[in-house]
């Protein structure tokens, strides 16, 4: 796989502010924050308190008023939106709370999707999505649309889908909000799996308490900046 | 090109993928495809019904259509494109989330706009079709009952007049080209804007819609 690095994310005095009429709102104010490959991190904090933003900036998604985000040691406010494209496509993994998986694609092809942006190969897309889809417990759905899917199963679609390209990081927002507690706790469960045994790097902004205890790092996140580290 | 420590490659996203995707949107949401079709189904019924007709009348010895005719048909596509407009634009923002997803999966601005354009081309085909035969059907049919009412009334006023069917043969065929043509070139133009305006769409403002 080539170079390893050390950090796969790095904010340096990461703020990003939206103004509202004549106020400003500072979204995220000043963060600084060092996520080491192979990482379980978990972002608390209330609604409000920016973790929405911050998983916008480092994901690629926002540009940041202020500072800088490393992922893999460049610093992604300085590509354009090409580069950006490429870097949300093999380099970041998403998994949303109400699972988005694109509704008129079966679950295999909805994994074979971010392999379709990335130039690979038909046959090697197939066997990777059909790989990833046993990998996650859906081996016998592959050909299922997400409207036969029940919401845990989504998820877990989504998970492969994150998973597809090998990204440096998983960034899961709120994985678990829109799943009863038994469902969520299997999510929970899965991503801590492949967390240890695949050596993926996941940060997950979360409320939800069960998370806490599988994470090997827990960041308070208050008025858009860190509050407290907890490991 | 190398930034940093790592190498940026390439983005693809092949027609042929595309192409896949934008039937299985169509497909998926078949009954708003078909009245959307169904608008330019009349637009394109009512130019080959007139262009026909005055074909069939040219050939009869008769005048062609009035000028005024012409622009009824031209205005009455610009209202049919009007329609496709507004249709996309609502297919636009029942999807703002998918879209934000096929963003956050590697999706450039020109693949969502390749996406709708795609979407509006099958539906323009898929109308011009119709209308073609629906067209057809209609000019030969007025053309016939006219016949009838003059044979009726004059005798002998048009012995040959299946000839002046078979005269109009040429015109028919190149009406289809003309009918697909026109049908699918109107629902790209009308598409246009909605298409740019859905590739535009920043993915952190799509992504937090709700339908």
């Amino acid at each position: 796989m080539g170079v390893r690095y050390e950090y796969t994310v790095e904010t340096e005095d990461l703020a990003k502010y939206y103004k509202m009429g004549t106020f400003t709102v500072k979204a995220l104010d000043g963060v600084n924050l060092k996520i080491r490959r192979g990482e379980y991190v978990s972002i608390m904090g209330p609604s409000g308190s920016g973790k929405t933003t911050l998983f916008n900036m480092i994901g690629g998604l926002d540009r940041p008023t202020r500072g800088k985000v490393y992922i893999d040691e460049v610093d992604i406010s300085k590509l354009d939106a090409y580069e950006l494209a490429w870097l949300r496509a093999r380099k970041i993994g998403y998994i949303f709370q109400t699972f988005n998986l694109i509704p008129v694609l079966t679950a295999l092809e909805n994994v074979m999707l971010p392999m379709i942006f990335a130039g690979v190969p038909r046959e090697e897309r197939i066997r990777k999505a059909k790989y990833l889809l046993e990998l996650v417990g859906l081996g016998d759905r592959i050909n299922h649309k997400p409207n036969e899917l029940s919401g845990g199963q989504q998820q877990r679609v989504a998970i492969a889908r994150a998973l597809a390209n090998d990204p440096a990081i998983v960034l899961a927002d709120e994985p678990t909000a829109n799943l009863d507690l038994h469902t969520g706790l299997d999510i929970i469960n899965l991503l801590r799996k492949l967390n240890r045994e695949k050596g993926v790097t996941i940060v997950t902004a979360t409320h939800d308490l069960k998370m806490i205890d599988v994470s090997d790092r827990i960041i308070y996140l208050r008025d858009g900046k860190i509050e407290r580290v907890e490991s | 090109m190398s930034k940093g420590t790592w190498e940026i490659g390439e983005v693809s996203f092949p027609l042929s993928e595309a192409i896949k995707i934008s039937i299985e949107n169509i497909k998926k949401r078949f009954t708003r495809a078909l009245i959307t079709a169904l608008s330019v189904t009349l637009g394109i019924a009512f130019m080959v019904t007139l262009l026909l007709m005055a074909a069939i009348q040219e050939q009869q010895g008769k005048e062609g259509a009035a000028a005024y005719l012409y622009w009824l048909l031209f205005i009455s596509l610009m209202v049919c494109g009007v329609g496709i407009t507004n249709s996309m634009l609502i297919a636009v923002a029942e999807r703002y989330k998918e879209i934000g997803t096929y963003k956050t999966l590697g999706a450039l601005d020109r693949h969502i706009l390749q996406l709708f354009l795609l979407e509006s081309i099958v539906i323009g085909g898929l109308g011009g079709l119709t209308g073609y035969i629906g067209g057809l059907i209609a000019a030969l049919a007025y053309a016939a009952i006219n016949d009838a009412v003059n044979a009726a009334f004059i005798a002998l006023s048009s012995p040959f007049s299946g000839l002046a069917y078979l005269g109009a043969i040429p015109t028919a065929f190149s009406l289809f080209i003309l009918a697909l043509t026109v049908a699918m070139a109107l629902s790209l133009i009308a598409t246009l804007y909605p298409a740019y305006y859905a590739a535009r769409l920043n993915p952190v403002e799509a992504l937090r819609y709700e339908v």
